[in-house]
């Protein structure tokens, strides 16, 4: 290895901390610090709100079936795109990081043209149906599912491939079929690199704004999520509210991740 | 007969891996199928477990026709070049995980564990994990895995190709040790042909996809059916257009054979006890000859001496079809 002169070593560590401290520590413990002006004030202040509350358990209804959709399409797809050779297979994969280049916004947009109940493309058929999906909690699931959509894929795809198929002809061998070599074989030896896309997932979900905001149509007590709460009273001069909504949504993030930093068991390459 | 193949052919797109091969494998016995690598042997061995399908034949297995049989239908046990070890069980759950696929008693489950780690050897390292085993026991645990269901077949797929010489060699005695004792009829893919004729009861022997020839190591040795054969398993020269074992020559320092061929020695290489002589003859043929160091000294035999080379009295010999595989080029 080569070593990094002192000097220049310390420059760099220097460096990094300051540039994570400005872009993200301080502004974080600026939204901790105005949540906690009062003491906890805000954040009672906050559950007594009926529309945060509602807003609050719109969020997690919607990450937690977000998640689950995701995390169960992605598995599959990841299986679909590691261990077949079909044709289209490349222009799958690249379809697939399209939520990620997209700008939510977009995505909004595109979903309110395709399920407008007026005048979307396949809209009026679903009202017809009785099935309301822009401007209700449909409509803001699938906006979510899309912008979450590769996270779970593009952690279990590069483990996939590095596990290879061996165990899997191996379990098929010894008398497995295929619901016992994907239960007892594939799954345990992808699990973090799905948890890993879980937590991601559930991170994303819980901060998606832009698409959500115009899919929604941010009705308040009934379409607006947290995120939008947090807009909405930012706006309105309820900044104690606002911060404390976002401290709560900010918690839950970090949440997530330290409770995977900690189970996640030392030097395990999968 | 325990597997029967008929008239099996395989594609790759364009690349045949596999043509018109048809085979019989008695029952008991342990076969190598030898080749050079990309010769389709492991294709072969992959399409008789079910990890592959044949593009036409079929491939009967005791007496059932197997050709759309499943892998797991098929009742063989698959042993992988790199072991294909489930990580994340322990040494006596990867054993268990057949037995516990056909859901028998827990109880009988524990005891024929026991009884395979203890046949492998491994009975020490029942409780832990693959990656605390090095290469051999990793290899011996996969064979255990794969007997724990007592397949009707066992194949392995260049079994001992990862690991070190050694441990190779030690590997290669057990099998044969275990074989003696398991009697199931077992079917391994090699390269190596010093493993296959120090292994096998009978040798197949493929390239480019297609059955060269099928025998008891002695039959290929003494008798190849084709200077493909003969220059693959051991070594192969050309004397007078004619192949031959390079220890099969006879050379002597004055024309004492009638129809000795005359030359010059050109190279003289000397590994352990043996001599390798290199002689350029007359007719511009480059002829590779195997001495002990006693005889070589004897003869005095070195480079730029007039030698006279005859095959020895028995020796096997074939026509040569062009240019053998073994017979050193010359460089310019």
């Amino acid at each position: 290895m080569v070593k990094t002169p002192f000097i220049l070593r310390w420059f760099l560590r220097l460096l990094v901390v300051a540039y994570l401290v400005l872009l993200v520590a301080w502004p974080v413990s600026l939204v901790v610090r105005n949540t906690f002006a009062d003491g906890f004030d805000a954040l009672a202040h906050t559950f007594s709100d009926p529309y945060v509350v509602h807003a609050l358990k719109l969020t997690a209804i919607v990450a937690v079936v977000s998640v689950v959709i995701n995390t169960v399409f992605g598995v599959t797809m990841s299986l679909l795109l590691v261990r077949n050779t079909f044709r289209g297979r490349r222009i799958l994969s690249v379809l697939l990081d399209i939520p990620m280049s997209v700008s939510p916004v977009v995505v909004g947009l595109a979903l309110v043209l395709v399920y407008s109940p007026t005048q979307g493309w396949f809209g009026p058929t679903l009202a017809n149906w009785g099935l309301q999906v822009v401007f209700s909690t449909p409509g803001i699931v699938m906006a979510t599912v899309f912008v979450a959509l590769p996270l779970v894929i593009r952690e279990v795809v590069p483990t996939l491939q590095e596990v290879g198929d061996e165990q899997e002809w191996a379990a098929r061998s010894l008398g497995a079929n295929s619901f016992q070599t994907f239960t007892r074989i594939t799954l345990p030896s992808i699990r973090w690199a799905v948890i890993y896309g879980v937590v991601l997932s559930l991170a994303r979900s819980l901060g998606e704004y832009g698409a959500v905001k115009v899919v929604s149509g941010n009705i308040v007590g009934k379409t607006q999520t947290a995120t939008l709460i947090v807009e909405e009273r930012y706006q309105n001069f309820d900044q104690p509210t606002a911060y404390a909504t976002a401290f709560l949504l900010a918690s839950a993030a970090v949440a997530c991740l330290v409770v995977v930093a900690l189970l996640r068991p030392k030097h395990t390459a999968s | 007969m325990s597997i029967e193949i008929t008239g099996v052919n395989k594609s790759f797109g364009d690349f045949v891996a596999l043509e018109n091969i048809n085979l019989s494998l008695p029952t008991g016995q342990l076969t190598a199928l030898l080749g050079p690598s990309g010769g389709g042997k492991s294709t072969l061995l992959r399409i008789i477990a079910g990890l592959d399908h044949a593009d036409s034949g079929s491939v009967e297995i005791e007496g059932t026709n197997a050709t759309h049989l499943p892998p797991q239908k098929r009742n063989v046990g698959f042993v992988f070049q790199h072991y294909a070890v489930f990580k994340h069980m322990s040494v006596a759950k990867n054993v268990a995980f057949g037995l516990e696929i056909r859901k028998r008693p827990k109880a009988e489950v524990k005891q024929r564990v026991a009884e395979l780690l203890e046949l492998v050897h491994l009975s020490q390292f029942a409780d832990r994990l693959p990656s605390q085993l090095s290469g051999g026991q990793r290899q011996r645990l996969a064979l255990a895995r794969a007997l724990a269901v007592e397949p009707s077949v066992l194949l392995l797929d260049e079994p001992f190709g990862a690991l070190d010489a050694k441990v190779r060699k030690e590997l290669r005695d057990w099998l044969r040790r275990l074989h003696d004792e398991v009697h199931v009829t077992t079917v391994f893919v090699t390269h190596d042909q010093e493993e296959a004729l120090e292994v096998a009861d009978e040798i197949v022997v493929i390239n480019q996809g297609r059955v060269e020839q099928v025998g008891t190591p002695d039959e290929l040795y003494d008798a190849p059916a084709s200077d493909f054969v003969m220059s693959f398993l051991g070594e192969a020269t050309t004397l007078g257009g004619q192949l031959i074992r390079p220890h099969d020559i006879e050379l002597t320092t004055s024309p004492t054979a009638v129809g000795a061929i005359e030359g010059v020695v050109s190279r003289v290489l000397r590994v352990g006890f043996e001599v390798r002589v290199t002689v350029l003859t007359d007719a511009g043929e480059e002829v590779v000859v195997t001495l002990t160091r006693t005889a070589a000294r004897h003869l005095g035999v070195d480079t730029g001496r007039h030698v006279w080379l005859s095959a020895a009295a028995g020796a096997v010999t074939l026509p040569s079809a062009g240019l053998p595989v073994g017979t050193p080029l010359t460089v310019a």
